[in-house]
């Protein structure tokens, strides 16, 4: 079954690379929805029960990926969807709060495919639902 | 560019720079304002908060394009940034420079997003960063050296991307095509339309037909403004590059100016931007190296050590008005009169010769010495041509020790222009209506000669008429006398063009010149009217200026 992504991120640019990740190797077909700032993610990610993954950018306008992160948690909203945050290096302080406020990882920018890959065969690997 | 290959994300190089580039410069500026600030004694901690978010992303998109010189140098200046919020006490001059050395290399290396660049000037840059961060003394003083050496001009491609549009210019311009396409058909159809309308009379069908052709014109209308809407920028993506080069060129001449700018919201056709930068580059440089003092003069004249220019942009009638201002010591009329004589331009004793018309003519330069960084061989007459043919006019103020004034009035886009159409010797051209100021009929004695030249009177004045014919080359020996002359006015000159007809008004698509046909003189290029017909567009500026058909 081809897979569908969630990208959140308000970088146009990370659109692109994402675009570029999901388009080849054993990604190649899948679905990718984008938003550029978490509320438009957030009505996303109710739209889609069917997503894949969901990358999830920390700092962005309008509700960034921790208050995205919080609202779903507070609404129980498709729980089986694993959320990935996507962080800077040197900010291990959001990290664990990314995670306390339930983030299945995070991937620390700057990226390479071969890192967005991994976690995609690890999200996909967690046969039970991931809270 | 080849690099696909290694880098995964290769092709999204000029997102990168869409991306970047401006955050890059808003950095850049900021250092700028920093040196500013700590001069006055702000110690600026938000300017200074600021800038890590944005390098650390200039950083993070930099490394995963593979771009080791851009994110090295937007590394060093992440460090040096947090250095400087935490000890106020480094706050210097020095440190200043070293931040706006590196924000310039940091916008050139963004700019050309080359994975070829020499990764030399980053790397000294980022150890003497270091040095400094380690408190060895201030800064090697090469910082211009070093940002000119990778600076590569004409290569990046991707400039002047402050607003983002997400679509490749020459998609703009493909559809621009039809569009011209669209209304030159349009034009085809109303012609035929009249044609049929004079055979058979009136009748319901042919009412209809009119009818709808007017709705296709109001479609094609809207049309035509949607579009040009979306090729607007605002004209803040050219000042944007001012505060700096400002900067460095008042450094370089031991100037004080600080620059004030309004206005940069404006919009323009990206067409008319790109032409515009360089002759508004110019202006400024000349402000900077000609019109300012040096600060000690300044104040002997008591006016403020520190200069002001002034940059002002501003939407006026359907044009944008441009206003570039200092506050130096004004032209000095009396050396340009006798530079102008000099060059062999004739001051008749009965003729009052603006300042305007002299200022620029090509040659003519009162400064004594050439400087080094306005004197590029460029003259005002280089900047005004450059005005001209984007049917723009420019005009110039000055008051002695006051300071001088440029206005540029600008059309706000480029592509489509309101043209005349005339006939002459059989053959039609379109005649641009920002320079069209009036049309009359030629009367049999309204034109004498005076000095070989022919002139009438207009508007109370006497102004010259030329012969279409002998501007363009066709004219017949044996024909009948032209029946209109075409008022045309720029740059405060007026002159009339015997023409034979006047066909109408049409807005008409620029085309390039085929270069097979080289570029005669008078004509700026060709458009095709609505009879299919290919006509050249008459370059009414040239003509203003004496300018024959090549040959």
């Amino acid at each position: 079954m081809p897979h569908s992504f969630l990208v959140i991120d308000d970088s146009k640019l990370h659109h692109q690379m994402y675009r570029l990740i999901f388009s080849r190797g054993a990604l190649a077909g899948s679905t990718v929805h984008y938003a550029t700032n978490g509320r438009e993610g957030y009505g996303l990610l109710a739209a889609h029960p069917e997503l894949t993954l969901v990358l999830l950018d920390l700092n962005m306008p309008e509700m960034n990926g921790l208050e995205v992160l919080e609202r779903r948690r507070a609404e129980g909203l498709h729980p089986h969807i694993p959320i990935v945050l996507v962080t800077t290096e040197g900010s291990a302080e959001d990290e664990a709060r990314g995670r306390s406020a339930g983030a299945w990882e995070y991937l620390r920018k700057p990226f390479q495919p071969a890192d967005v890959e991994h976690l995609v065969m690890r999200a996909l690997a967690k046969a039970e639902p991931i809270a | 560019m080849s690099v696909g290959d290694e880098n995964p994300f290769g092709e999204l190089l000029q997102d990168y720079v869409l991306e970047c580039l401006p955050l890059a410069e808003q950095v850049a500026d900021t250092f700028v304002e920093l040196e500013r600030r700590w001069r006055a004694g702000d110690p600026a901690d938000e300017l200074l908060g600021s800038l890590p978010g944005r390098l650390h992303t200039v950083k993070g998109n930099s490394a995963m394009m593979g771009l080791t010189p851009a994110q090295e140098t937007a590394h060093a200046l992440e460090d040096a940034c947090g250095l400087l919020r935490r000890s106020s006490e480094r706050r210097t001059d020095p440190a200043a420079a070293l931040l706006i050395t590196g924000g310039g290399l940091l916008v050139d290396l963004v700019r050309q997003a080359s994975p070829e660049l020499d990764p030399g000037p980053a790397a000294r840059y980022v150890e003497r960063v270091r040095q400094w961060m380690q408190g060895e003394g201030p800064p090697a003083a090469d910082t211009q050296s070093e940002r000119r050496r990778t600076d590569r001009r004409g290569g990046g491609g991707a400039d002047k991307t402050d607003s983002v549009v997400r679509v490749d210019f020459r998609r703009l311009d493909a559809l621009l095509e039809v569009l011209g396409e669209g209304l030159i058909q349009h034009s085809a159809l109303a012609e035929a339309y009249r044609r049929l309308a004079r055979r058979s009379g009136a009748c319901e069908e042919l009412d209809r037909l009119d009818q709808t052709i007017l709705a296709l014109e109001k479609t094609l209308k809207r049309l035509e403004s949607t579009l040009m809407e979306t090729r607007l920028l605002p004209i803040a993506s050219v000042f944007g590059r001012f505060p700096r080069m400002l900067r460095d060129t008042a450094e370089a001449e031991g100037k004080r100016v600080r620059l004030l700018q309004s206005g940069g919201e404006t919009p323009l056709d990206k067409a008319v931007l790109d032409r515009l930068s360089e002759p508004l580059l110019h202006l400024v440089t000349n402000a900077i190296v000609h019109g300012m003092e040096p600060p000690d003069a300044r104040s002997l004249a008591g006016k403020p050590e520190e200069g002001t220019i002034r940059l002002d942009a501003a939407p006026h009638a359907g044009r944008v008005v441009i206003r570039v201002a200092d506050d130096g010591r004004g032209l000095d009329e009396k050396a340009i009169r006798k530079k102008a004589e000099a060059l062999g331009q004739e001051l008749r004793d009965d003729e009052v010769v603006p300042l305007r018309s002299l200022i620029f003519l090509p040659g003519l330069s009162t400064a004594e010495q050439v400087s080094r960084l306005a004197g590029r061989g460029v003259g005002l007459d280089v900047v005004a041509g450059a005005i001209h043919a984007l049917g723009g006019t420019i005009d110039v103020e000055t008051e002695p020790g006051k300071g001088t004034a440029f206005t540029l009035s600008l059309p706000v886009t480029l592509a489509i222009i309101r043209s005349l159409i005339v006939e002459i010797d059989h053959e039609r051209f379109a005649l641009p209506m920002a320079h069209v100021a009036e049309t009359v009929r030629a009367e049999p004695d309204a034109i004498r000669e005076i000095n070989h030249r022919g002139v009438a009177q207009w508007r109370g004045d006497l102004i010259h008429v030329a012969d279409g014919g002998a501007v363009l080359g066709t004219a017949a020996a044996d024909r009948a006398p032209r029946r209109f002359y075409v008022v045309m006015a720029a740059g405060g000159k007026r002159q009339a063009l015997l023409v034979d007809r006047l066909v109408g008004h049409q807005d008409i698509v620029v085309k390039g010149l085929d270069p097979a046909l080289g570029r005669p003189d008078v004509v700026s290029g060709t458009t095709i009217l609505g009879d299919g017909r290919v006509a050249c567009i008459l370059d009414s500026v040239r003509i203003l200026e004496g300018g024959r058909r090549a040959g």
